[in-house]
């Protein structure tokens, strides 16, 4: 597509910050996933959101793997619940999807440097805490991508990915199973442990209209 | 130029970068007030967040004597910065008071979104000064994407999502600075002098 027009066409769904650490089994199947949203801009306003998946194939979770979406702004939670997080397949399809614990967000606290080593988010409330653990970190890229080449199959999104070789899951104080994998995006090879920074997705005019 | 998946081009910085710039007359030329906050994610020298403040932009003094600073807890990364980004952007170049602001710590910042509609607002305090940023009567977001062509350093691409903001204002110990927003040219369109940025990405292209 030709960059003419430095408006980019279409109404943002939602923008901030989109990390996640997708864990799996030696079998390929998904031994734990977590994605964390912090939103400066969406139509129910700014918030965090952790989305766990301490057990994702199981409508009721394991002890001590819980599913829970850990929120701050419960309207906002929703939101991504209906719009976005419900459309990505391998979330929308999972057990765990149908039968979420939603949990009030007391505290959420980001550490560490994306251009660093180690990055972490802490998201803990009503007797949970969870520690998302990105460690070996590469170089952060610019990622323009299509509806085609996202999970939503619906959005054009702009982002900064900073993929990472090692993570954790941690809940509180014990680290879940699972390891880091491979995936593919937009053609390229990398990990299934990501930070996705300055994340916007934009309704194309097609859609929108 | 066509977009690609992928931006060969090496990350510089990503994070938030609003800005709110005042004129004592809808005919004057010069801006009575240039200020920019940064909250900022990524970069090569760590993450930070930052306030420039220059209400007298001509002048080749700093605070206390003029209304001329920049408030951060990352001198290293805004150093690098206001060198590489903040100079070269059209408001800001051959500014005397850019290069004589002074330098303050800060030591906390507060944002108040609200309804990202009616008022947001951030409040940052150090070094005895406690400085809010106020932008009002938001309009939706606006997704931009940017050649080196057109963004305002000349030399980077850059993402970002804008709001533009009817009103805004600038308090500076209590005291809200000369000067009310204006429009300007912007993007092609007409656009408020104050202005929302989230999402932000600098790219240095290949060349």
């Amino acid at each position: 597509m030709p960059l003419s027009e430095p408006i980019t066409p279409g109404v943002v769904d939602w923008t901030g910050e989109n990390p996640g650490i997708l864990l799996k089994n030696d079998d390929g199947s998904f031994a734990a996933m977590a994605l964390f949203f912090r939103v400066a801009w969406s139509p129910v306003g700014q918030g965090q959101v952790l989305l766990l998946y301490g057990t994702p194939g199981k409508a009721e979770a394991d002890d001590g793997a819980p599913n829970i979406l850990l929120s701050d702004n419960a309207e906002l939670s929703h939101y991504l619940l209906d719009n976005f997080i419900g459309k990505l397949g391998a979330f929308r399809d999972s057990p765990a999807f149908e039968n979420l614990i939603h949990v009030v967000a007391q505290s959420t606290r980001s550490s560490g440097d994306p251009m660093g080593h180690r990055y972490t988010e802490t998201v803990a409330g009503e007797g949970y805490s969870v520690e998302l653990v990105w460690e070996d970190l590469e170089a952060p890229r610019a990622l323009e991508l299509t509806p085609d080449q996202v999970g939503t199959g619906e959005h054009t999104m702009f982002t900064l990915l900073v993929p990472a070789q090692k993570a954790q899951i941690i809940v509180n104080g014990k680290s879940l199973p699972g390891a880091v994998g491979t995936r593919v995006q937009a053609g390229m090879e990398t990990t299934s442990a990501f930070l996705y920074f300055s994340e916007t997705w934009v309704i194309p005019p097609a859609a929108s209209a | 130029m066509t977009r690609v998946s992928i931006n060969p081009g090496q990350v510089d910085w990503s994070g938030e970068n609003p800005g709110i710039y005042l004129k004592n007359d809808a005919a004057d030329v010069d801006y009575s007030v240039l200020s920019l906050f940064f909250r900022v994610a990524l970069s090569p020298y760590g993450r930070g967040n930052a306030a420039i403040v220059l209400a007298a932009p001509d002048v080749a003094s700093g605070w206390p004597e003029v209304t001329n600073f920049i408030m951060t807890d990352n001198q290293r990364m805004m150093r690098w910065i206001v060198d590489g980004w903040v100079t070269k952007m059209p408001t800001f170049i051959g500014k005397a008071g850019l290069g004589a602001m002074t330098w303050l710590d800060l030591d906390s910042v507060h944002r108040n979104p609200g309804d990202l509609k009616s008022e947001y607002r951030e409040t940052l305090r150090g070094s005895g000064v406690t400085l809010d940023m106020i932008w009002q009567d938001m309009g939706p977001p606006i997704p931009v994407e940017v050649t080196k062509e057109n963004s305002a350093t000349r030399a980077h691409e850059m993402y970002s999502v804008f709001l533009e903001a009817k009103a805004a204002s600038i308090v500076v110990n209590g005291s809200p600075l000369p000067g009310s927003v204006q429009s300007r040219q912007f993007f092609g369109r007409t656009m408020s002098t104050a202005f929302l940025a989230f999402s932000e990405t600098w790219v240095t292209p290949v060349s």
